[in-house]
């Protein structure tokens, strides 16, 4: 995990599940106003999704070219946050 | 918006329904255990009514009781169609499968007809329910190899129990089939292959790529393989009215389509992402290889007669089928099944972040699991010296039960974590 002002960077890809979904469900409590976690995964996480929703987040997911995804996750009340 | 394909807390069904499938089937390997350990004298042919109890105390008692579990469990899952009136369909299927196995080994065990004739009506109950209920829901299902798989083995599921009934009915003397022996044949090859192969080849398309992070099935083999084994399966069963060479070939067209999943399963994991140590995985591969050396029994019986004819071969096919193979496959993934559910509803209820829960990891200690897991080798390799020297049965009785007292007691602790952590069963 690597931490910066504006994000959160959790490399998951590789993991088994759903360590991926402990490990984000870990890094929001950690979240500060305005950051974003930037998960990297190397499948789409689609039960993460509702439970997101759940906590009060919403995400934003890109494939990339290798055919991982990255998901960016931020409160859905946040101003600004990216579009879904 | 994505298509969401993955389990969702609404969707599922409550932690309570599959879990109490999972915790009564270690108790029928218990008692198939100890049922070989007390009479070893019996273990000499596949006939006797010990061996006969205690091959349905496995296959219905403990295969079958986790697959059902399972599938009400996964189908929603996989193929996004629930089980009808789920709550009904679980309590009256567990029930009577627990019922209805008990029952049927009693008939086995004394011979009284009265035992087989309600065994064979609350087994009847529990899968006419159930495959009702099953076939609902796969009418409704999302179209995918893993579906088309389970469509497969509900199918053999269900020409097992009616030749199940057919047979039980002979044996309590209420009618006699034509061709007992066919029938015989059919209602184990429908049962092994056509249910319990097909069901882990349709569910491994699913969970080895998932969590063992290996590339998925070439979808080259994965849409053709589930119907191509069962076809040959029913050829198979009409063998007495073919031609001898149609015969031979059908044979070893199921042989070679059976090698082939176990190949691209070996090779897959030999793949995957993550080279750790995993209980699972070892359970996988050590079916695998059971496997393999059940095509290799069956296929020295067809070139072998005296070998095909004698009582140690179907006793040796059946525990490697059995015992080194389903029983395998099956152990391992309850290992990542209760787990993931402890887990999984843990996280639901409490809305739980920051390690406030265990992981999924925390739920077994990995030592107890890596432990089982060499009792149930060593019980195993035990098993295999059975039909050569039965005495051998109450070493290998023994470690089995020893294995399966220590897999309760392993799926009790994710259990015990779930109630401790606030875990509410509904």
């Amino acid at each position: 995990m690597s931490i910066s002002a504006h994000e959160i960077l959790v490399d998951a890809r590789g993991l088994e599940p759903p360590e991926p979904m402990e490990r984000v469900m870990q890094t929001l409590s950690l979240l500060r106003p305005g950051q974003t976690i930037r998960l990297l995964l190397h499948r789409e996480p689609f039960p993460l999704y509702p439970i997101l929703a759940e906590h009060g987040y919403r995400h934003a997911t890109r494939m990339e070219a290798d055919g991982s995804y990255v998901i960016l996750i931020n409160p859905a009340d946040a101003a600004g946050g990216q579009g879904g | 918006m994505s298509q969401p394909a993955g389990l969702s807390f609404e969707q599922a069904p409550q932690f309570s329904l599959p879990l109490r499938f999972f915790l009564t089937a270690p108790l029928f390997l218990i008692a198939a255990a100890i049922l070989i350990a007390l009479s070893p004298d019996a273990l000499a042919s596949r006939w006797t009514p010990q061996v006969l109890a205690l091959t349905h105390a496995l296959t219905l008692g403990f295969l079958a009781m986790v697959m059902l579990g399972a599938l009400m469990q996964m189908l929603p899952v996989v193929a996004g169609s629930p089980l009808p009136a789920l709550h009904l369909v679980a309590r009256i299927s567990h029930v009577s499968l627990v019922l209805g196995t008990a029952a049927l080994m009693t008939g086995f065990l004394t011979g009284k007809a009265a035992a087989y004739g309600s065994g064979v009506v609350l087994l009847g109950v529990c899968f006419a329910v159930f495959l009702v209920a099953a076939a609902t829901s796969l009418a409704r299902a999302v179209a995918g190899v893993t579906v088309n798989g389970i469509r497969f083995a509900v199918l053999g599921l269900t020409l097992t129990i009616l030749l199940g009934v057919a047979l039980a009915l002979l044996r309590a003397g209420w009618w006699t089939p034509p061709a007992i022996e066919s029938a015989i044949n059919a209602h184990v090859s429908f049962g092994l292959v056509g249910w319990v192969l097909l069901l882990v080849v349709g569910v491994a398309y699913q969970v080895v790529p998932m969590f063992q992070l290996t590339p998925p099935y070439p979808p080259r083999l994965s849409r053709w393989l589930a119907g191509a084994l069962f076809a040959l399966l029913l050829l198979h069963a009409a063998a007495p009215v073919l031609p001898p060479v149609a015969a031979r070939i059908v044979d070893a067209l199921l042989a070679a389509g059976i090698l082939l999943f176990v190949a691209a399963t070996l090779h897959l994991q030999s793949r995957r992402r993550r080279k750790l140590p995993d209980v699972t995985l070892d359970y996988w591969r050590l079916g695998m290889a059971s496997l393999i050396a059940s095509v290799a029994v069956w296929i020295v019986a067809q070139a072998w007669p005296a070998w095909a004819d004698s009582d140690a071969y179907p006793l040796l096919l059946g525990t490697l089928f059995i015992g080194g193979f389903a029983a395998s496959v099956v152990n391992g993934m309850l290992y990542k099944i209760v787990p993931f559910l402890a887990w999984f509803h843990l996280q639901a209820q409490l809305q739980a972040t920051a390690g406030s829960i265990p992981t999924m990891k925390d739920m077994i200690a990995e030592r107890w699991m890596r432990g089982q897991f060499r009792l149930h080798l060593i019980a195993c390799v035990l098993l295999l010296g059975v039909p050569f020297w039965p005495q051998l049965g109450i070493a290998a009785g023994g470690v089995l039960a020893l294995s399966a007292v220590v897999l309760w007691i392993n799926l009790l602790s994710a259990v015990r974590r779930f109630i401790a952590h606030g875990g509410d069963f509904y």
